[in-house]
């Protein structure tokens, strides 16, 4: 109990107190505190991929294994995990599949820019469709605040493109009132409930902050908040 | 009964219709680019004119925060930055705290180096005129420690030519000693930037950020923790109008149009068809 909870508990609240003190210490020790924990952090980040690329591939081979529904996908994981990690080994300066004179580009540089990034932007553009479809078929304007929402909605996204401002010059004798209109809106209302937004997450990260540091937040320990 | 079997099949049809003319209006437009008239935006503008205020030698740095979901958008901004540091002979420090960003970091480095050629007739050489400093893990922690000890967080660049020494760092040795950090995101690494970068070694900031992102910034914006802003393809479009060269942010821009337009008549159109439903219940409840 005392290697499992407490100590693990001890270090979390000295540390977190530490880091949190050395913010407002203009001491070279302090300074020289922060300098070796963020060169530890970074040190851990490195080895959290080890520990990501570990889960990623139990989890991919548990779903071949019991040929659950759409296992087929999981063998692309580690083909292209595979082919990728492969490349990049064999694609530095001095490896086989590097590049041969200036003006080419070495084998994982190719795979990067001409399966990656398609494949990923054309996923990501899939997102306008699903939007204008769902637009369609919920953006309604069934009592007032959904009726504010729609207007403010349509003057923001017609005010952002180049042709509001074609259509502005013509309607209001050469004046950007819809332009001008969308930025007011961004300007005022959406400026004051993002801001306020934003306060709330801040007070529940603090608070949440608090809770670990004292050890009333358990649950990144494992086993729930027992 | 009727109804509510010709409902589905309505809205199956009705969704295909919707992916057609997005689709259409977004190829069509593209292919026909015509020369487009708008005003930058003051938000933009404010960027501009701060890398336009620096001299040649100063520093800028440019964290790639986004992967290549995010390219159509944010990659023209990458670009536009690119190009203009190497217009003016700023010195941009790119690098990226994510792994996933490294090849589009690096290819938007590469183009931009031998646009500076073709565009300029400059010849921009790495280590010198710029640095490339690839990925380093830590994020947050990266931060702290790039405004502690630049060239401690990046002891190499991405090419493995030590950073101690580097022609292209001379007089860094911080994040207090770059001129201006931007943040081109399509994740949340905005606010770390301010809270971990940018405030601590007192430097302005810029962003580049997607379009649904943008609304975020305007309270930062508006309490001067970011100098101004550049929002989705319209941002990078109005930079590329600014620089006066062109790219792919002003050639989207009749494609973004026609598809807002779209989008707006179906929002408009099934509203219309709603409260004409509702009228025609009420007529006929009442007869």
């Amino acid at each position: 109990m005392i290697f499992k909870r407490t100590i693990p508990l001890l270090i979390v609240f000295g540390i977190g107190v530490l880091a949190f003190v050395q913010d407002y210490v203009p001491h070279p020790w302090s300074t020289a505190f922060r300098d070796e924990m963020t060169t530890w952090t970074m040190v851990i980040g490195g080895f959290a991929m080890f520990l990501g690329l570990y889960s990623l591939s139990h989890m991919h081979v548990t779903r071949i294994r019991r040929q659950m529904p759409g296992w087929g996908y999981s063998i692309f994981v580690f083909i292209g995990a595979i082919g990728m990690i492969a490349t990049g080994i064999f694609s530095d300066i001095f490896g086989p599949l590097a590049a041969g004179t200036k003006n080419e580009v070495d084998l994982f540089d190719w795979g990067y820019d001409n399966i990656l990034i398609p494949c990923s932007a054309t996923v990501f553009s899939i997102l306008a469709f699903y939007m204008a479809s769902a637009a369609f078929r919920t953006f309604r304007a069934r009592n007032l605040a959904a009726g504010l929402l729609l207007a403010a909605a349509i003057i923001v996204m017609f005010g952002r493109v180049p042709v509001s401002e074609v259509v502005s010059g013509w309607l209001f004798n050469d004046r950007m009132v819809i332009p001008n209109l969308s930025k007011a809106i961004m300007d005022y209302p959406n400026l004051a409930a993002k801001r306020g937004i934003m306060l709330g997450i801040a007070l529940g990260v603090i608070s949440q902050s608090m809770r670990i540091l004292l050890g009333i937040e358990r649950s990144y320990m494992g086993g729930g908040d027992r | 009964m009727s109804t509510n079997q010709s409902r589905p099949r309505y809205y199956e049809l009705t969704r295909r219709i919707i992916y057609v003319s997005i689709a259409l209006a977004v190829i069509i437009p593209y292919f026909y680019n015509p020369k487009q008239d708008f005003s930058p935006s003051i938000e933009v503008r404010k960027v501009y004119d701060k890398v336009e205020s620096l001299s040649p030698g100063d520093h800028l740095l440019i964290s790639i925060d986004y992967d290549p979901s995010s390219e159509a958008e944010l990659y023209p901004m990458s670009l536009a930055l690119l190009r203009h540091c190497f217009k003016k002979g700023v010195i941009p420090i790119v690098m990226t705290p994510w792994p996933t960003s490294v090849g589009i970091a690096k290819k938007g480095c590469d183009e931009a180096v031998a646009d500076a050629n073709s565009m300029f007739g400059k010849k921009v050489v790495s280590g010198k005129d710029y640095v490339f400093l690839g990925f380093r893990p830590g994020i947050t922690n990266l931060m702290l420690k790039m405004g502690d000890n630049l060239k401690g967080a990046f002891d190499k660049d991405y090419y493995g030519q030590p950073t101690q020494g580097m022609k292209a760092l001379a007089g860094v040795s911080s994040l207090k000693n770059v001129k201006l950090l931007v943040d081109l995101a399509a994740m949340g690494t905005v606010e770390w930037w301010i809270a971990y970068g940018a405030d601590k070694a007192d430097i302005p900031m810029a962003t580049g950020t997607t379009a649904v992102m943008t609304p975020d910034l305007y309270p930062f914006y508006q309490s001067n923790q970011l100098i101004g802003f550049l929002g989705g393809l319209r941002g990078a479009a109005d930079y590329e109008k600014l620089l006066k060269i062109p790219g792919r942010g002003e050639r989207g821009m009749l494609a973004q149009s026609v598809t807002h337009v779209l989008i707006i008549l179906l929002i408009l159109g099934a509203n219309i068809h709603m409260f004409a439903s509702q009228l025609l219940r009420k007529k006929e409840a009442l007869s």
